[in-house]
């Protein structure tokens, strides 16, 4: 039963980055229908520009110049980056996405395949090659409940990835602009005729999604100190399978695909042999999809290509 | 003024077009570097980039290679396979028949070695590929070489290590699938492990695939698997990913590995986590003495890290070529005929006394050499802890 | 100056495709015969392989240098000729248009053909990146049935090449040469160009098979889902091969027979060329269109959506498995990881570059890509921000690519050219 449990906290744990980084990708797409190929880069960004501040902030702490506790550090970190990764996701959207806006939607996600590619390269030349280590900010300890091991870096990663799914949601229904953004979503060529503006609302949409990937970048850089800039792609094909499958423009229905899609892999791992994890997991993914072809929350409609 | 300025530009062609005649002396030899510069490990690519330059500006500071009498100015071709077998193939059928490199040296990965192997050798131009380790690179190909030892010789070292240091009975490994040099290492200690303690003796063999970070899985179920101890032949980035999350998980037995945890990132990475393990490896970069010191050294002022086990394997595979040039004694300018030479002089090469160890070629063009158990110390050097020779 | 480009523009404008590969047999004969000596004349080291590209890039000094040599070899006599033969070509052309249309194809191919292999004859350099870049044009063109003409986003094709790439290199190797994982070769190996084009068609078939298993799920209904199906494939058919230990898991499969020469896989690019353009301006392939453009009215119009959807998947499929496999034969190596994300960038990148629905577009993308790649490689990194900012510059102007939705019309590009009338 340890062993069972033990697994489920793991799988919580990689189940709310899947689930952090496919809210972005979902917000876009419900509300532009844009795939953001962009957004597992964009992940990178905001972990290497946490990783950034992060040092910043202790190497300032340890000159003495000003007296941060740890904890206080990894908020000040979790903001700055959340706000500086918003940013560089509305220059993405300014520069990839807002010229295409009436262009077929593939095109649009080429261009942010592109841009990604920009992203990591770019970071490549700036950086080197060089893998950086997340500075650890707060300290590991492990709590044994009943065979089962819980770090507070556990923990807190979840906490914090629930509290930011909750504020998401309560933006998106009690704000105003959660309202543009949800009649965006529902009909995307009355709604500037009601004097939305369109724009304003994509670069909203997009500084949001940044914001969360920024966020999921620096908890990914407290559990899994090793930062690359190849880090995203991964990331973020396996959280665009996870948006789409929760439906489009479902918060809820990111979040729970996302968690589902940690679950899968992990107790796949548990269960099978380790070696078919991605053979056995994708093909249950396969199988959700033919039996529940909408996703889980998305509506049975036919998404029309732009073209 | 419109005149004038046409009569400039056109005697600034034709300075530019007849000048280069003047360095363009038949006295060269070109070196051929296959390296994956961009693409899924820069960091090798790298490694291997900075290397070469390092033993070019050596060759400079000489006055250039002296073969049979004679000194020849030496120039590098450095291409980037991006990490991609095709991109390796068309870089070295590129150097080959295009830049006419004597030698070349890489690619790193066995993904692209494979292939690029087949064209040197359908080329007849000798390669030696540093870090790769898959069999096929070499097997049949009598103009390729490799810079390290084979994972069936790895493989049972650590499996014989482990077995008189700690008396240990059951392990456990975990590595990429996806992979093939951590694959094929770990079936190979699982094989000698086997023989050592009997079948089922490996009580756990994990897997997860490349650019996994999270193996809290896996780690579970080889911990429930009441392991003593776990081999994990993987880079550095991942090692320190596994033994972090190794400990979080309750793991407070040894966690061994191979020669791929032999870079100064390793420890820069996984910090105290990784203190007190042990690794086998080609070089001992803590307690290294001579020439081995002396190019870590240089390595590190220059570039400002300690050099990994690609650099280190590069620095001794461009040794060799040197000495294998440097034996044949004579280049013709005739292509052919001196690449045989250098691939003959190369073979015939004996107790090389490398950086990495000493080396003399098999058949195969394998080379046999020792392996050093590595220990990190306390203050996260490696420390030299034993030799192990086939 | 206006008058002057207008002057070059319409006595240009009369020269037929003809002329055109008149001129550039007559170029690449030029290199043969004058190609080394005029290249040490001007101090280039060797002939530039890339049109100098490379050589450029490499050594800036020598940028003159290539510039003369590139005018000399193939501007000034490609342009000389296709002028000067452009009356005698138009006649030519003509005459043969009266022919069955066939006859006109293949002396055009015969040409085209020519062309290349005397060009790529110089250096071996140039024989892989022309084959590398055939590839790429089956690869794309197959992928825009599916993304362009069909208008799904579909992200499978790594996988399907994959499949393709095993499926044939385990028929060729299994049979036709002793290797250590299937044994002894089971047919004499003289037999083996002969059944090359067997083992292929049976790589295509196994991609298809494998789109099967996409099709079923994903086009019950309309919508994206067939980007993470197809993507889900993708992951699950390398996830496979990585297990398969028959055919060598993660350390790959080697040792294929060298039989993917030039003409074997200029014919296969032309096959896979004439055979989708005719499917895409079949019946099928206009019902294909009704069904990118408003499903409903197309079902309305007794369009069968579904299985028209699933013909023209199977068959995209099939082209890319037939791709993979001459891609496997070609570098003698495969690996699963060969197949992934990186692939699919490659694949999609050249075919919204090249422009949807058309196949010219797919063959422009793919040749402009594959040879950019290869003339930028020196430039190292910097050469993965150029491509991309290039692209995102193309999409930005041409949201559908450099030449979409455009004919491919063989009897308009054979055809003679009239003067303009003025």
């Amino acid at each position: 039963m340890a062993f069972f449990f033990q697994n489920l906290v793991n799988a919580l744990q990689w189940g709310s980055f899947y689930a952090l980084i496919a809210l972005g990708y979902s917000m876009v797409y419900g509300v532009l229908m844009l795939f953001n190929f962009a957004h597992g880069d964009i992940f990178m960004v905001g972990a290497y520009i946490g990783f950034g501040v992060a040092s910043g902030l202790v190497a300032l702490t340890s000159t003495g110049a000003v007296a941060l506790p740890n904890w206080s550090i990894l908020m000040l970190t979790i903001i700055v980056s959340m706000f500086l990764t918003a940013f560089v996701g509305m220059i993405v959207e300014r520069i990839g996405y807002r010229p295409l806006r009436d262009a077929p939607r593939a095109s649009a996600a080429i261009t942010g395949l592109m841009i990604g590619i920009i992203l990591e390269t770019g970071n490549l030349a700036l950086l080197g090659a060089r893998r950086v280590r997340f500075p650890s900010l707060i300290e590991s300890t492990t709590y044994n409940i009943g065979g089962v091991f819980v770090t507070n870096k556990k923990i807190m990663i979840v906490v914090v990835s629930l509290l930011l799914m909750f504020a998401l949601n309560q933006f998106v229904r009690r704000t105003k602009w959660g309202m543009a953004m949800r009649a965006m979503a529902f009909d995307y060529v009355v709604v500037p005729l009601m004097g939305v503006s369109t724009n304003t609302i994509a670069a909203l949409t997009f500084a949001l999604g940044s914001a969360l990937a920024a966020a999921a970048g620096i908890l990914f850089g407290l559990a899994y100190p090793v930062l690359d800039p190849y880090m995203g792609i991964v990331f973020g094909w396996k959280a665009f399978v996870a948006a789409i499958l929760g439906g489009r423009g479902s918060i809820l229905g990111a979040t729970l695909a996302g968690f589902l899609l940690g679950f899968i892999e992990i107790f796949v791992a548990m269960i099978f042999p380790s070696t078919l994890r991605d053979l056995i997991a994708y093909s249950i993914i396969l199988l959700i999809l033919t039996f529940k072809p909408h996703g889980f929350f998305g509506e049975p409609y036919s998404a029309r290509l732009r073209l | 003024m419109k005149k004038q300025f046409a009569a400039f530009l056109l005697a600034i062609l034709f300075a530019l077009i007849f000048a280069p005649h003047a360095w363009c002396g038949k006295n060269t030899i070109k070196i051929g570097i296959n390296a994956p510069i961009t693409g899924d490990i820069p960091k090798v690519g790298e490694g291997t980039k900075f290397t070469a330059r390092m033993w070019l500006a050596d060759i400079k500071a000489a006055g250039g290679l002296k073969v049979g009498g004679k000194t020849y100015q030496v120039e590098l071709v450095i291409e980037d396979n991006e990490s991609r077998a095709e991109s390796a193939v068309k870089v070295n059928t590129k150097m080959i028949t295009e830049d006419e490199v004597l030698v070349i040296v890489g690619p790193q990965a066995s993904k692209q070695a494979v292939p690029a192997g087949e064209v040197a050798n359908n080329y007849k131009t000798p390669l030696i590929s540093p870090w790769s380790t898959n069999p096929d690179t070499t097997k049949d190909r009598p103009y390729v070489f490799r810079g390290c030892f084979l994972d069936p010789f790895q493989g049972p070292v650590l499996a014989n290590f482990i077995t008189k240091e700690f008396g240990l009975k059951k392990a456990a490994v975990l590595y990429d699938v996806a992979s093939d040099y951590p694959k094929g290492l770990a079936e190979f200690i699982k094989k000698a492990w086997e023989e050592l303690h009997g079948s089922g003796s490996v009580v756990a063999f994990e897997s997860f695939t490349t650019k996994d970070a999270d193996f809290s899985s896996q780690l579970t179920k080889i911990i429930r698997s009441g392991a003593e101890v776990i081999f994990t032949p993987q880079y550095y980035n991942e090692v320190a990913l596994i033994v972090q999350q190794a400990h979080e998980l309750g793991w407070n037995k040894p966690i061994v590995g191979s020669d791929s945890w032999g870079s100064a990132e390793t420890v820069e990475l996984c910090g105290k986590d990784c203190y007190g393990l042990f690794f086998s490896t080609h070089y001992a970069a803590a307690g290294a003495t001579g020439a081995t010191k002396v190019f870590i050294d240089r390595y590190k002022k220059q570039y400002g890290y300690v050099p990994d086990d690609a650099a280190a394997l590069t620095w001794d595979s461009l040794l060799i070529v040197q000495e294998a040039i440097c034996a044949c004694g004579k280049i013709t300018g005739n292509m052919e005929k001196d690449r045989k030479c250098v691939r003959d002089a190369m073979a015939r090469i004996k107790e090389f006394d490398g950086i990495t160890g000493k080396m003399t070629f098999t058949e195969d063009g394998d080379p046999i050499k020792c392996a050093v158990i590595v220990r990190i110390s306390d203050k996260g050097e490696f420390e030299f802890y034993k030799s192990v020779c086939p | 100056m206006k008058q002057l480009k207008e002057n070059i523009r319409s006595s240009f404008s009369r020269v037929p495709l003809l002329g055109w590969l008149f001129g550039a047999l007559i170029a690449v004969w030029l290199e043969h015969l004058a190609g080394d000596p005029l290249a040490a004349a001007l101090g280039l080291p060797k002939i530039p392989v890339l049109f100098g590209c490379v050589i450029m890039l490499k050594k800036p000094v020598l940028i003159p240098a290539a510039v003369i040599y590139v005018l000399l070899i193939y501007a000034l006599p490609v342009a000389a000729v296709a002028r000067l033969s452009a009356s005698f070509a138009n006649r030519l052309a003509a005459r043969m248009l009266n022919l069955p249309i066939f006859f006109s194809v293949a002396i055009h191919l015969g040409l085209l053909y020519a062309v290349l292999h005397m060009w790529s004859e110089m250096s071996a350099y140039r024989v892989i990146t022309l084959k590398l870049t055939l590839i790429a044009v089956m690869l794309t063109l197959s992928l825009n049935i599916i993304n362009g003409y069909m208008g799904e986003f579909s992200c499978s094709h790594p996988g399907f090449m994959a499949l393709g790439a095993y499926a044939a290199s385990a028929f060729t190797v299994a049979l036709f040469v002793e290797d250590k994982l299937f044994g002894q070769a089971l047919l004499p190996s003289a037999l083996g160009p002969f059944m090359f084009p067997l083992a292929l068609i049976a790589g295509g078939m196994v991609a298809a098979l494998g789109a099967l298993a996409i099709a079923i799920p994903s086009f019950r209904t309309r919508g994206d889902y067939l980007a993470i199906i197809s993507l889900a494939f993708m992951f699950i058919v390398k996830s496979m091969i990585e297990n398969l230990e028959v055919v060598g898991g993660p350390r790959g499969l080697s040792s294929q027979p060298d039989w993917a020469n030039l003409p074997t896989v200029f014919g296969w690019t032309v096959a896979c060329v004439w055979i989708i353009n005719n499917f895409v301006r079949s019946t099928l392939g206009k019902a294909l269109n009704a069904v990118r453009d408003e499903e409903t009215a197309a079902n309305a119009m007794t369009v069968d959506t579904r299985r028209t959807k699933i013909i023209a998947f199977l068959f995209a499929a099939f082209w890319a498995g037939v791709a993979g496999g001459l891609f496997a034969h070609v570098l003698r190596y495969v690996n699963p990881a060969t197949f992934g994300i990186q692939k699919l960038a490659e694949v999609l990148a050249m075919v919204y570059f090249g422009g949807l629905n058309s196949v010219y577009g797919s063959i422009v993308g793919a040749v402009s890509l594959s040879l950019l790649g290869e003339a930028l490689r020196p430039l190292e990194i910097l050469k993965w921000l150029i491509i991309p900012l290039l692209l995102i510059l193309v999409m930005i102007f041409r949201p559908t690519g450099l030449v979409a939705f455009k004919e491919f019309n063989v009897k308009n590009l054979v055809k003679p050219r009239q003067r303009r009338k003025e």
